[in-house]
């Protein structure tokens, strides 16, 4: 194919700006919010660029976002909540996967159709359930908890995900290794893994980013503020302030900014893997 | 084993008796249980004037006669007629169209022209019958087409001759392909030209069935290289069909051109007068009365069976198959949507238009979801034999150490919750009973109800024990979701969402795929963005634009006035049209950059000799796309549709984020709902939704498979 003109090419170029300034606008206006020192309360007049420029809401919400919970502990929450759903969603879930690619086995395919319908059930409706079985195992209101939920929320997604990535592995690799001497353990750690890595982070990105952004389902796991997370503070927030209007806009904007600025950048960095690492197989087979 | 043609015939007249019966049964039925709607009783006056006029033999009176003379007189004389034999009433009063129905009309009268109604209307199945028995039967049991002929109204008369005006025409090119060339018009192009007119004579909107004619001819004429006659012959045809509307049109003989100008250009100012605005009703409200059986019903229930949802959504699967075998029928369906879209005025009465397609492709869709499925199951079945058993039973030692841990998990976090729900949705736990529920009440309740110890109780419970409901919250929370309009939102979000983020994602994903396309990486860094961020977040960001009054849209309208770009959708928050396109742009906003890394992976993998031969062979841009990139595309982007719709239809947070809490999904109802403490009501919610799913991903699965047939060779 050769290169495109240069009228395509400008051409190319002017719809990319269009559909640049579409991503970044209400990123910007977000981002204005959280800049603008001269907000108290709501905006009453259009800005384009913060009024009064400074950082200082912005290292405010660092030092007490939410009422008396420090900006450390709600950070501290969220890690350990989405990095603990996440773990035990690849680590629990890659067995199952890696099960379902490999093996044919009697109850295969009733066990693949529920893996679907886990998969497609809206998180909701293991809200009753979750809520009463962790209450019966008296951890209801812990983080372990909440771990678990989330856990459960990301993992029907990391076993499809995982799985089409182990069969995409070369059957005739793990063979060779087999007669090697290797053991099942050893040709799954040391051949399959390595090769399906890319994958496993993906899934592991998505778990994590279903845990870390999900507020709704995990407040009625939280009774005290010492286990809040971001999100649940944010959303906190946006309620306080519809019903009374108090609080600053800017403080929203920045604890929306700080929540996604980690994750922006991890998704930059994996961008490469996301793009071709991308698989879901094919759920018929 | 092959029955007989002359046995096969004596089923069918069977089979079309056995409808025709249902559907006068269904009709007499509401005639008798309906309460009195609007404009029952200006018909029923119009049909008194007329009864006079016929008593008194006053002929010259009907050119003077035409009581709310914005609808043409046929089925009010006709309505006249119906009334004689009934001893007479005093004339109704003459009230505004939009006063409260009136029930205190006279018995005898309502119940003699709501009869004649019911004639037409089982005529009308009688007709869709002969075409198909089981269209019939669908047409036969169509809730709102049972109410609109068995009332006072003016539908049963058109809806008979426009579906009579089709078959005469079908009628008309059967012979016309027999007798290889076309000789001239034949009875039945005139009679399906008379049946138009008396269409027109009834009322306008009908006419679109002539529309649907005069695409499908024109069609035809250019397939057969034969447009000269076809302009000859529909002008005539639209000839006939004028002179009859003009004769069975008394009223406009004095003044026609002024009669009917002021009768025309009424229905079109109604439309966007007060009266219509006031209701409010979104561009898409004949969807919603398509998506639901009728909602509104008196004491005593008029129908048997509801099951009008059915019926669309099986119509959806059909309408490709009904194109492809019964074009006509297809664009008449076509035609009505649009209009019916396009038009600003939204009763229920005016589905009507379209239901006899409807339930044709119903019948498609019937052949295409449940039939052949089954049939190819069962040929499947019988290749299949037991071999390699034995293995499988090998492989499970082998694969147990690797199941077990992940089950483990898996089956107490994930499936016991997932039983538990649906057990849930068999009972009635509700805050009230909540404690008893914690203590074991729900097992007890499941228990005693499955084994026949207790009676089924209510739906909503009040008291502080869980009590044993079964399925009955089922077809109850089904009428009031689809009955509500949420389902039909639903699923029309999801499709619009899916739609729109599929095709930015793909053009993005195209455009940077041009060889020599400049910063390409920083793009797609940019574009990456907003999956990165998480949607709540995404949401809120985007109701800081738009959220009425401090929104940055607001305050710059506030600021720069009304010629400030994108002002037009400030006030959007009144209007249910605006939300859905203010709600969509943040849903493509947050999903079209998970659709563009799908597609550019799936870009990566098409080897470029395939773009070379078809430049080879002189395909142009758009045929490459269309012939060669989509369905090499297709099977590696499907399951990134799949997952997408599926986020869609269960979307939360999005509405959660601009304070939507009426018009939202089904897991948005399922969350006030289980907020408000009806637990049982919310798991019954998610069991449907559940099942909506699961058809949803058989289907669209099966759309890929078929487009698997591609190969990279």
């Amino acid at each position: 194919m050769r290169k495109i003109p240069f009228w395509r090419q400008f051409f190319t170029q002017i719809v990319l700006v269009v559909i640049g300034l579409f991503v970044i606008l209400p990123i910007w206006g977000m981002t204005r919010l959280a800049l603008d020192a001269s907000l108290i309360g709501r905006p009453t007049e259009f800005h384009l660029f913060p009024k009064q420029f400074s950082f200082e809401t912005l290292l405010k919400v660092l030092d007490k976002p939410y009422q008396s919970v420090n900006f450390s502990v709600l950070l501290k929450n969220s890690l350990t909540v989405s990095l603990g759903a996440a773990l035990i969603a690849i680590i629990l879930g890659a067995s199952l996967a890696y099960a379902f690619a490999r093996f044919r086995f009697p109850g295969r395919k009733p066990g693949l159709f529920i893996l679907l319908l886990t998969a497609i059930l809206p998180p909701i409706a293991f809200l009753l359930p979750l809520y009463i079985f962790l209450g019966v195992l008296g951890i209801r209101t812990t983080l372990l908890g909440l771990i678990i939920v989330y856990a459960v929320f990301g993992m029907p997604f990391c076993i499809w995900n995982m799985r089409a990535a182990f069969q995409a592995v070369p059957k005739e690799l793990e063979e060779s290794a087999y007669l090697d001497g290797a053991g099942i353990l050893t040709t799954f750690g040391y051949i399959t893994v390595p090769l399906a890595l890319p994958s496993i982070s993906v899934a592991a990105l998505i778990a994590f980013l279903m845990a870390y952004s999900e507020f709704a389902i995990g407040w009625f796991f939280v009774e005290k503020p010492t286990t809040l997370t971001i999100a649940m503070a944010i959303y906190a927030m946006v309620q306080t302030q519809y019903n009374s209007g108090a609080q600053p806009w800017s403080y929203l904007g920045s604890l929306a900014l700080i929540m996604s600025l980690p994750v922006v950048i991890i998704f930059l960095i994996l961008q490469r893997t996301l793009l071709e690492k991308m698989l879901f197989g094919n759920p018929g087979d | 084993m092959k029955i007989p043609v002359r046995y096969g015939r004596i089923i069918k007249i069977l089979l079309i008796i056995i409808v025709i019966a249902i559907a006068w049964a269904l009709r007499w039925r509401a005639v008798t249980v309906l309460p009195v709607d609007y404009d029952e009783d200006d018909y029923l006056r119009a049909a008194q004037q007329y009864a006079a006029l016929i008593r008194s033999g006053d002929w010259t009176g009907f050119t003077q006669t035409n009581y709310r003379p914005e609808h043409p007189p046929l089925a009010k004389i006709i309505f006249g007629v119906s009334i004689l034999s009934a001893p007479e009433a005093p004339l109704i009063p003459d009230r505004s169209s939009s006063a409260d129905p009136d029930q205190t009309l006279p018995k005898n009268l309502l119940r003699d022209a709501r009869a004649s109604s019911a004639v037409l209307g089982s005529l009308e199945v009688l007709l869709l019958a002969l075409v198909n028995p089981l269209a019939g039967l669908f047409l036969a049991i169509h809730t709102f087409t049972i109410k609109y002929t068995s009332q006072v109204m003016l539908e049963a008369v058109p809806a008979f001759t426009s579906l009579a005006a089709i078959l005469c025409y079908v009628r008309a090119n059967k012979r016309k392909t027999r007798s290889g060339n076309l000789r001239g018009m034949n009875t039945w192009f005139i009679l399906s030209a008379v049946f138009l007119g008396l269409t027109a004579a009834s009322k306008y909107i009908y006419c679109v069935a002539g529309v649907a004619i005069l695409i499908d001819w024109l069609i035809w004429s250019m397939e057969h290289k034969n447009l000269k006659r076809f302009f000859l012959q529909a002008f005539l045809w639209g000839l006939i069909a004028f002179l009859i509307f003009l004769l069975f049109d008394p009223y406009l003989w004095p003044s026609p051109i002024e009669r009917l100008r002021s009768s025309v250009s009424f229905n079109a100012a109604y439309s966007t007068g007060t009266h219509v605005q006031e209701v409010g009703y979104p561009i898409w409200q004949p969807l919603t009365w398509l998506s639901m059986s009728v909602p509104w019903s008196g004491n005593r229930p008029a129908f048997v069976v509801m099951v009008d949802t059915f019926i669309t959504l099986l119509a959806v699967f059909g309408v490709t198959r009904l194109w492809k075998k019964e074009r006509l029928y297809g664009i008449w369906l076509g035609v009505a949507m649009v209009f019916l879209l396009l038009w600003p005025t939204k009763w229920p009465q005016y589905i009507l238009t379209l239901t006899a397609p409807l339930s044709l492709a119903a019948v498609y869709g019937l052949s295409a979801l449940v039939v052949e499925p089954i049939k190819g199951w069962l040929s499947r079945r019988k290749e299949k034999t037991n071999r390699d058993k034995k293995s499988n039973l090998a492989n499970l030692r082998r694969v147990l150490p690797w199941l077990i841990p992940g089950s483990l998990f898996f089956i107490t976090m994930a499936l016991i919750p997932l039983l538990f729900e649906f057990g849930t949705s068999l009972t009635n736990l509700s805050s009230a009973s909540i404690r008893d529920g914690l203590h074991g009440g729900i097992l007890r309740a499941i228990w005693q109800g499955l084994t026949g110890q207790i009676e089924v109780s209510q739906i909503t419970g009040r008291s502080n024990q869980v009590e044993f409901t079964g399925l009955n919250a089922f077809p109850y929370l089904i009428n009031y979701i689809s009955g509500s309009g949420l389902l039909f939102f639903n699923i029309m979000w999801t499709l619009l969402s899916v739609f729109l983020s599929t095709g930015l994602g793909l053009a993005v994903a195209l455009l940077l795929w041009q060889k020599g396309t400049r910063f390409g990486r920083i793009w797609q860094a940019l574009f990456i963005l907003p999956w990165a961020i998480p949607e709540y977040i995404g949401a809120l960001m985007w109701f800081n634009i738009f959220s009425p009054e401090v929104g940055w849209l607001a305050l710059a309208v506030k600021r720069f006035g009304p010629n400030f770009p994108f002002s037009f959708f400030s006030g959007w928050e009144s209007s249910t049209s605006f939300w859905l396109i203010v709600l969509l742009i943040p849903a493509v906003w947050y999903g079209f950059p998970f659709l563009m890394l799908a597609a550019s992976a799936g870009l990566k993998m098409i080897p470029s000799d395939v773009f070379d031969a078809a430049a080879i062979d002189g395909a142009d841009g758009w045929h490459t796309l269309r012939f060669i990139t989509w369905p090499l595309l297709a099977p590696l982007v499907i399951p990134a549709i799949i997952v997408r719709s599926i986020f869609a239809f269960n979307q939360f947070y999005l509405f959660r984020a601009f304070f939507v809490f009426d018009n939202g999904t089904m897991a948005n109802l399922s969350y006030e709902i289980f907020y408000n403490g009806q637990y049982a009501i919310s798991a019954t919610i998610n069991m449907a939704t559940v099942l909506i799913l699961i058809g949803f991903v058989v289907l669209l699965n099966r759309w890929s498979k078929a487009s698997e047939g591609v190969n990279y060779a």
